[in-house]
């Protein structure tokens, strides 16, 4: 057999008919041509046992018709719908709150707070006052409610803006003191410029370092200040030319005590500073150049003034 | 209709593919078991399982999808016993001249050929038969089969061989 033979696929090619002239030559003078040509003659009349394709598609139709409207058992899921709005409801919620989030500060009789705001911008707080803003979206909205006194050291950036109940206060610049309390609206600027628009008067003011300007008896005043001049920040509250309402009161937050003001003349002006540290001297500082003498109700703790000049 | 967009899930193409390949299925399967019913069932197997898959199945791939499933059907049968070929006897027509002896000696060498073409192992055997039966051609056989046609003609050559020394001299 293996004269002829070249390679193990010589009778495959054989069979396929890819013989060269004198392979299939050498080919049939061999022995063994007889016998595989018989073979592949009589494997060639071989048929495969019949096959109904007919009747198998019919079953398969059946079977694929059955298999279609069969129910396929239950399909549980593995997170249930309401789950989905449960958490769809819980993400409401918490978009909801963080959206509306506002901080908020506060500060009683005789405290103090520094708060630093999310752009690095320090807010102080002076005695009783609240101040609130929105912690999202804060660099593209700084935006503050202040009721109280508090001086603003700001970062640069888009605007600052703080509103009051009386007016409005528009950074341009960076430091200021803004007093709100009741009708009575201050701003200093300290450095830097400042936008204040009364919404009372609707006028417009800008501050410049060393400016301030007040409302007071719905009137705008305007006035200059020694930028030196210490202010609460450091211990010492300076007023220039303030109404000895606001004086007394500012008094009043800064030690927690009532003064019972009816005896004297709220339009007097007072120019001066007093002390946190130390009630005494403070009552004495305001009390002596305004002519006012003061007695300790013991009782109550309320604190009488007199004008001394009624007396 | 776009051949690419032909969808197997199509009753019409699915008869189709049915049509074509259902015949050819069919016996390379009994080739490999050498049993009707479980060739049949095989068969019947393999499409359940294409019209089941027929949104997976891309219409040009379906017959060598159907050639795989079949044979991965054929696999999984743990045990497949030893099998006899009953091949369908062929009328010989054209040889109704022939003297008594010449038809008798002629059936009995178709019989030991049944026997000696049973006996080749299952891999030359669905070669052999693929190819003298269906008329396949190697590349063909390849496809079906699943191994090179290299491979392919090497096992048509081996079983040649084997039937050739199992039958002797005749």
């Amino acid at each position: 057999m293996e004269k002829y033979i070249k390679d193990n696929a010589f009778l495959a090619r054989w069979i396929a008919g890819d013989l060269s002239p004198q392979e299939l030559e050498k080919f049939q003078k061999s022995d063994d041509y007889p016998v595989l040509k018989r073979i592949n003659d009589a494997s060639q009349n071989l048929k495969a046992p019949t096959f109904n394709d007919q009747a198998l598609l019919n079953k398969l139709q059946e079977l694929n018709n059955l298999q279609s409207t069969r129910p396929k058992g239950k399909v549980v899921k593995l997170i249930p719908n309401w789950a989905y709005a449960a958490a769809a409801v819980v993400i409401a919620f918490g978009l909801f709150y963080v959206m509306t989030m506002k901080s908020h500060f506060e500060t009683g009789f005789s405290e103090q707070l520094a708060v630093v705001l999310p752009d690095n911008s320090e807010v102080k707080l002076n005695a009783n006052s609240h101040l609130d803003y929105k912690t999202l979206g804060w660099k593209s909205n700084r935006a503050l409610q202040l009721d109280g006194e508090a001086f603003f050291d700001v970062e640069k950036g888009e605007s600052f803006k703080v509103f009051t109940d009386v007016g409005m206060v528009e950074v341009l610049g960076t430091e200021f003191n803004v007093i709100s309390r009741d009708s009575y609206f201050e701003v200093q600027c300290m450095e830097g410029k400042v936008r204040v628009t009364s919404t009372v008067l609707k006028k417009n003011v800008i501050l410049l370092p060393g400016d301030a300007v007040r409302v007071v008896n719905n009137s705008l005043e305007e006035w200059d200040f020694a930028l030196t001049e210490s202010n609460w920040t450091l211990g010492e509250s300076t007023f220039k030319n303030t109404p000895i309402n606001q004086v007394l009161m500012s008094l009043e937050n800064q030690f927690n005590i009532t003064l019972d003001k009816s005896n004297i003349d709220s339009n007097k002006r007072f120019t001066g500073a007093f002390t946190h540290k130390d009630l005494k001297l403070a009552l004495k500082t305001i009390s002596v150049p305004m002519g006012l003498s003061y007695s300790v109700d013991k009782e109550t703790g309320i604190i009488l003034l007199n004008s001394n000049n009624n007396n | 209709m776009n051949k690419e967009t032909k969808s197997v899930c199509e009753e019409i193409n699915y008869e189709h593919l049915f049509r074509t390949h259902s015949k050819s299925l069919f016996n390379f399967v009994y080739y490999k078991c050498g049993d009707r019913q479980q060739a049949e069932d095989i068969v019947q197997d393999t499409f359940v399982k294409l019209w089941y898959n027929c949104s997976k199945v891309i219409f040009d791939k379906a017959k060598s999808y159907l050639y795989t499933v079949a044979r991965n059907l054929f696999l999984n049968e743990v045990a497949h016993k030893k099998i006899v070929l009953q091949h369908q006897s062929l009328s010989f027509n054209d040889r109704t001249n022939e003297s008594p002896e010449f038809l008798m000696e002629e059936q009995e060498f178709m019989i030991k050929l049944k026997k000696v073409i049973a006996d080749l192992p299952e891999k030359q055997r669905e070669v052999f038969l693929l190819s003298r039966i269906d008329k396949k051609k190697y590349s063909e056989i390849s496809e079906i089969v699943g191994v090179s046609v290299k491979a392919v003609e090497k096992r048509m050559s081996l079983a040649l061989i084997t039937l050739r020394e199992k039958l002797g001299n005749i």
